[in-house]
């Protein structure tokens, strides 16, 4: 008599080994199988996946698996309500720094794809207003990264695919329509100032927080009007493009208007370099005096 | 090392405009390899453009690739790719994500009011960042934001934004180990 062999249950007993998840904030994984563990001298049963983008192991303890949100990949049906969700301009972007960095998080911990749409399109709307710092702008990338990951897995379509079809929705192309409805065509959003990667590194919320939030989003609308009207004839492409040539072409050119880009900050680190200049002035002057006495010191010693 | 295969005739100043505009976004290497020939059974059902996913699957060369070598096929012709939710838009090129190969056109391009070689190369720049796995960019003036947006043309210099740049010199120091 044959034996029956039995699969392991995993999570709510909708999930089997091969199959295809998500886990959040990972992207797609495969199921690979059930296996016992010995860590910290207890023996933990635990769930092995693969990550599909570069085969990378997870492996989750058997209890915790719907706790950390780990899902199937959504079907067909729900990439189309995905989509008739993106079609929807969204024109009030969260401007409270703290309400936004609460509900992105909460949104991207929790794994479900609606909530990773959310989190695209809010901070997408937000970048139509003014550059995105850098924390959020990592957030962004990372919705967008998890987003094509699944489309292209739940329509069996390449990435390339899946991405263009987002930004479709997103940046329509004229003569876009999404369900026989025409979407409004895509205007030029604002660019991102060109700054050092050392200025990148803070959140860049000190502006928000001293409640200087019309303030910054004021100078990016400036910029954005300036580059508006006074585009660059397509005959002068080619000379200014020759020109580049001779400059560093790595980095792109600092704009005249990347100064009035943060006036806040620039106010703020002004006072601040003259204070600093102030207490190292004493400082080298006590730093004179010292070097007899380490010479003394290091006389007595021999 | 990104090479360069030309899939149609393009003058040799525009070629070097890429392969140095190449060179500068990304700092690596960029030469042309060789010519091409686009494959015939790539055409789409409507016989009217080449699906640009069969071109990259189904185009056969010589070219060995090695750990962080990219290929770029440059061609004139009108491409398409397979629809998706939103059906089928603009298609200026394909790239296999985090992989090596990527076809570019610069069909399309004197209707964006851009020179050839200037258009030519922010859209190769475009498929070269997605094969480092590059997303598209809000900005409008980096190489990443999508090539149908107003943003395409108004910007002509072919540069990546901070964030993207660093991204790509990271993937790029991987993939080079």
């Amino acid at each position: 008599m044959a034996t029956k062999t039995h699969e392991p249950v995993i999570g709510d007993g909708s999930l089997h080994i091969g199959d295809r998840v998500v886990y959040p904030n990972q992207g797609i994984c495969r199921i690979t199988g059930v296996e016992t563990k010995q860590i910290a001298g207890q023996n933990w049963e635990v769930v092995t996946l693969s990550r599909e983008e570069d085969g990378a192991t997870v492996m989750v303890p058997k209890g915790k698996v719907m706790g950390i949100g780990l899902r199937k990949v959504a079907d067909v049906a729900a990439i189309e309500r995905v989509f008739d969700e993106l079609a929807i301009p969204n024109t009030d972007p969260q401007l409270d720094w703290k309400v936004r960095h609460r509900e992105n998080a909460d949104r991207m911990s929790g794994g479900g794809l609606f909530g990773t749409v959310e989190v695209l399109k809010g901070l997408h709307a937000l970048s139509r207003v003014r550059p995105l710092p850098q924390k959020e702008r990592e957030l962004y990338d990372n919705a967008r990264h998890l987003l094509v990951g699944e489309i292209a897995a739940a329509m069996n379509i390449p990435l390339h695919v899946a991405e263009d079809n987002l930004d479709y929705a997103l940046w329509p192309p004229p003569g876009m329509t999404r369900k026989g409805r025409p979407l409004p065509p895509a205007t030029l959003g604002p660019p991102s100032p060109t700054r050092p990667a050392a200025e990148d590194e803070d959140l860049g919320l000190e502006d928000e927080e001293l409640g200087g939030t019309e303030e910054a989003v004021a100078p990016a609308a400036n910029v954005t009007v300036v580059e508006e009207e006074q585009p660059a004839p397509p005959a002068a492409h080619k000379a200014a493009a020759d020109k580049e040539k001779s400059k560093s072409p790595h980095r792109p050119p600092k704009p005249a208007l990347a100064k009035k880009a943060r006036p806040a900050a620039a106010k703020k680190a002004a006072p601040a370099k003259k204070a600093a200049a102030r207490k190292s002035a004493p400082a080298a002057k006590k730093a004179i005096p010292k070097k007899p006495a380490g010479k003394a010191k290091a006389k007595g010693k021999r | 090392m990104i090479r360069i295969v030309t899939l149609s005739e393009f003058p040799p100043d525009v070629i070097d405009f890429v392969t140095r505009r190449l060179h500068a976004a990304y700092g690596m290497g960029c030469e042309l390899e060789g010519e091409g020939e686009i494959p015939a059974d790539a055409l789409d059902d409507e016989q009217s453009a080449y699906d640009a996913v069969k071109v990259v699957d189904e185009m056969d060369d010589d070219v060995t690739l090695y750990a962080d070598d990219k290929i770029v096929y440059l061609t004139n012709e009108p491409l398409t790719a397979p629809p998706g939710p939103m059906g089928r838009g603009p298609v200026d090129g394909y790239a296999q994500y985090g992989g090596g190969k990527a076809l570019v056109t610069a069909h399309g391009l004197p209707d964006k009011g851009l020179p050839l070689e200037v258009g030519l190369a922010k859209r190769a720049a475009h498929y070269v960042g997605h094969l480092w796995d590059l997303h598209h960019c809000f900005d409008p003036r980096c190489a990443m934001h999508p090539g149908w947006s107003p943003g395409f043309a108004t910007y002509p210099e072919v540069a990546l934004c901070l964030f993207d740049r660093e991204k790509s010199e990271r993937k790029i120091k991987l993939g080079s180990s």
